[in-house]
């Protein structure tokens, strides 16, 4: 049990924004454990909770009933808290600070040695790619760059577990890479990530196993390939020629384009599709499963939701 | 305790480079060398006008820098949520609480020993001597804004950037006049007014007893043990009014 | 750079249209303007509350305030509201010396209207000083000559005078005038004023005694000068049948060498109403 980094258990919270507003409960039961060395994808639209769970972990808001545990410590163990890299869902940084005096400050707070904290500093600057700009205040660095500070200053205490929320926003293309080979570059060196978006392909490009957050509560979990082949239920036929006007198998959707014919059905009834174009000389070009994706997923059970 | 000093040090360094503090200070050593002018209008004793007016605005800009400063500091560091950076690492609350306080207060500090420097040179050009009992009055004008600053923290912590300022701005207010009520309402009828009035009395700080502006200005005798109650109340007041703030302050969800 | 110019002239011009119209709305005469403003002097209490532990400064402002509002003001205009001034002065600030020393002087620039509420009001301003003010022995000094020589007064003269003289540190001078005024006050000469005066201005502690002293010094050389040229408008007077309006005039009629000075060096002038003669006395640092 010792490999578990983060566990979360029945983690509530109900909001009182204010004497005349009405509460609003955000997490009901939310419960996930994270594993070491693993990346953990926290996958849910705005307002699911993700953030809020989040807070609860770094203790900046208080839970009202529920359980977490940071490398099997308390998580308000300031050892705890030692061990954990945090990165704010925006960067709330001090414009009059420069990067590297921001870092300085940052690992006042981690308590680094102070002997190797410059040396420390100029690592993880160069690994976000920001040592070229690190002496300039960051009131005038652009949002792409304030992202790569904040990254730096939550790799900084070497972590063991690093919660990032949303650190691709903001990013272009080729920042995007940049900050997801940074994960993927400390992930293989044995540290735990956990992190939260509502970008499915990067979650599906990077994440080992992933939550589902749906209405405060994780509807899901588990590794996308899990995720995704229990639910792949949908073939989709290509064949040349025009859909036939009195064919039997009921079609999910059908699009007809030069010459050809694109039709989707059931898994139930893909054999019955095969047999009556068959019967009816069409020209099979193609035939796939459909893989289910994660947007699928959240829709279904955002469906589910509204249902 | 390193927490606490980087948080003192990076409010202090905030403050340093915020154009609004040069501003406040500005205005404080203009106010206080523009003395020598009023004390040009006066006939008679030129000195006293300028030690007045000098003490006044030393206090005036101290109060105004505390007020201001802690909305830009500290309010704003929750307000913007600059301070998730922190309490997301090994840090107690406490700490935060503690360090912004000290941060102000160095900030306060700093301003009222140049304003005491300043007015310390203009009563030796127009008096031709140097008053050490200015050192005084700024010591304990620095004494009353330790107490106001706690409170200025206390609010900043609390409620939102500029509701905090006139909630401290009202404190200073108060501070100076619960002594002068205190008196008045001591004259009113019935027990439950007077005790309702005392209880609202030792409450609030009563920010006169740091003044000894008069007694400077006229040279007059301070009793020793003025200035050593004044130490212990402001020190218990703070006490109080910083461990209110973090009592309140851990639990308080950040949005 | 060109439009940057225009908006800067634009907001001169608004501005300079402001600076015009308050200078015309200044040219407007008010109704009533002596002593108008005084009316609104709040309670000492509550000007103590309102300067938030600084009623020294309140003090400071309204007795500067005091000085400049009245230094506009002719002798013969009547002092309204002076009293309460200072009283409200050194009601916030019970130490401020020069509050009762001018404020006294200020008061007694009047010389219409009733005198003897005036002698009233200033004694009134000076024993509240010398409560406070108990080791000031020149608080005393002062009240006991303006009382002697502004007012002729001898028993409260030797009254202030007493007071001065019991403080261990009152100069022997003090002593000896008392001695004079109280067993042959008639042989007090005003050359004895001068006298003693110049002795006073000889012994200043410093800048602001000297300047306190040669002023008194003034006033006993007006008051010598004053017995000794009045007889001379009168005679004038008596002659021509009108009063002259200026000592030249009285030079012209050969009964003088020379235009009369003042201790400062300055021409005294004459007041025509009262056919007197007027001293412009000024506060000088020597």
């Amino acid at each position: 049990m010792t490999d578990i980094q983060l566990k979360v258990k029945d983690l509530q919270k109900t909001y009182h924004p204010g004497l005349f507003e009405a509460s609003v409960e955000v997490l009901k039961g939310l419960s996930f454990e994270v594993v070491r060395g693993e990346i953990f994808g926290f996958l849910g639209a705005n307002g699911a909770g993700k953030t809020t769970t989040i807070k609860a972990i770094t203790e900046l808001i208080y839970p009202d009933a529920g359980e977490i545990t940071i490398c099997g410590l308390p998580h308000t163990a300031l050892e705890a808290k030692r061990r954990l890299g945090f990165m704010t869902e925006s960067p709330y940084i001090y414009p009059h600070l420069t990067g590297r005096e921001f870092l300085r400050f940052s690992g006042e707070l981690l308590r680094l040695d102070r002997d190797d904290l410059e040396a420390r500093i100029s690592v993880v600057l160069e690994e976000v790619g920001m040592d070229d700009r690190a002496d300039r205040t960051m009131g005038t660095y652009s949002k792409g760059m304030l992202q790569r500070v904040a990254l730096a200053q939550a790799l900084l205490g070497d972590p063991e577990l690093l919660i990032l929320d949303e650190p691709m926003s903001g990013l272009d293309p080729l920042g995007r890479r940049d900050v997801r080979d940074i994960i993927l570059g400390r992930a293989a060196a044995g540290v735990t990530v956990f992190f939260s978006s509502h970008v499915i392909p990067d979650v599906e490009m990077i994440c080992d196993r992933v939550a589902i957050i749906v209405d405060g509560t994780a509807r899901a979990i588990g590794t996308v390939a899990e995720l995704v082949s229990e639910e792949a239920t949908s073939y989709e036929a290509t064949f040349v020629g025009a859909v036939p006007a009195d064919l039997e198998t009921p079609l999910q959707a059908h699009h007809v384009a030069s010459g050809a014919s694109w039709v989707r059905v059931a898994t139930a009834q893909r054999d019955d599709l095969i047999q009556e174009l068959g019967d009816r000389g069409a020209r099979v070009v193609s035939l796939n499963p459909v893989r289910t994706t994660l947007e699928d997923l959240l829709m279904k059970h955002y469906e589910g939701l509204e249902s | 305790m390193r927490a606490v000093r980087a948080i003192a040090a990076n409010t202090l360094r905030e403050a340093i480079r915020d154009r609004i503090l040069y501003l406040f200070v500005g205005f404080a050593v203009v106010m206080v060398v523009s003395t020598k002018l009023f004390g040009m209008l006066t006939v008679g004793d030129e000195t006293k006008i300028v030690k007045d007016i000098g003490l006044a605005s030393m206090q005036f800009f101290s109060m105004l820098i505390a007020v201001m400063m802690s909305m830009i500091l500290i309010s704003r560091e929750v307000d913007n949520r600059t301070v998730f950076n922190i309490l997301a690492k090994p840090v107690r609350r406490w700490q935060f609480i503690l360090g912004k306080y000290l941060g102000l207060v160095s900030i306060v500090a700093a301003n009222l020993i140049l304003i005491t420097v300043v007015l310390m040179l203009m009563v030796l050009i127009v008096a031709g001597e140097l008053d050490f009992m200015l050192l005084f009055a700024g010591m304990m004008t620095m004494l009353e804004m330790l107490v106001l600053a706690a409170f200025a923290t206390f609010f900043a912590v609390l409620t939102r950037p500029i509701l905090g300022s006139l909630m401290t701005l009202a404190v200073f207010v108060v501070g100076h006049l619960s002594a002068d009520l205190w008196l008045l309402t001591r004259q009113l009828p019935g027990a439950l007014t007077r005790m309702v009035v005392a209880v609202v009395y030792y409450l609030l700080p009563n920010l006169e007893r740091f003044n000894f502006r008069t007694a400077v200005v006229h040279d007059l005798p301070i009793p020793g043990a003025a200035v050593a109650w004044a130490f212990v109340y402001a020190g218990a007041f703070v006490t109080v009014v910083l461990y209110l703030a973090n009592l309140r302050f851990v639990g308080k969800d950040l949005k | 750079m060109k439009q940057r110019l225009l908006k800067i002239s634009i907001v001169a011009l608004i501005l300079s249209v402001a600076v015009v119209s308050e200078i015309q709305l200044g040219r407007i005469p008010e109704e009533d303007p002596l002593g108008r403003e005084l009316l609104y002097l709040p309670s000492p209490e509550m000007l103590k509350i309102m300067s938030l532990g600084n009623p020294g400064l309140a003090a400071d402002i309204l007795y500067l305030w005091s000085i400049q509002y009245y230094s506009l003001f002719k002798p013969h205009e009547r002092f309204l509201y002076l009293e309460t001034i200072y009283n409200l002065i050194t009601d916030l600030d019970p130490l401020y010396v020069d509050a009762y020393r001018i404020g006294a002087l200020i008061m007694q620039i009047q010389t219409g209207g009733d005198q003897q509420e005036l002698k009233g009001a200033v004694r009134r301003l000076f024993e509240k000083g010398l409560r406070n003010l108990p080791e000031n022995w020149g608080l005393a000094e002062a009240a006991a000559w303006d009382f002697f020589i502004r007012f002729r007064d001898r028993e409260t003269a030797i009254y202030f005078a007493e007071m001065a003289v019991r403080h261990p540190e009152a100069p022997a001078r003090i002593k000896r005038m008392v001695g004079v005024w109280r067993d042959k006050a008639s042989a007090w000469s005003l050359e004895d004023s001068i006298a003693y005066w110049r002795r006073a201005v000889e012994d200043a502690e410093d800048e602001w005694d000297r300047t306190m002293c040669m002023n008194q010094l003034y006033d006993a050389v007006a008051a010598r000068d004053r017995e000794r040229l009045e007889p001379l408008l009168k005679t004038f007077a008596g002659r021509y049948g009108f009063c002259p309006s200026s000592w030249e005039d009285v030079v012209r009629a050969g009964a003088l060498r020379e235009v009369p000075r003042d201790a400062f060096g300055d021409p005294y002038g004459i007041g025509t109403e009262t056919c007197g003669l007027v001293a412009f006395k000024k506060f000088k640092d020597q």
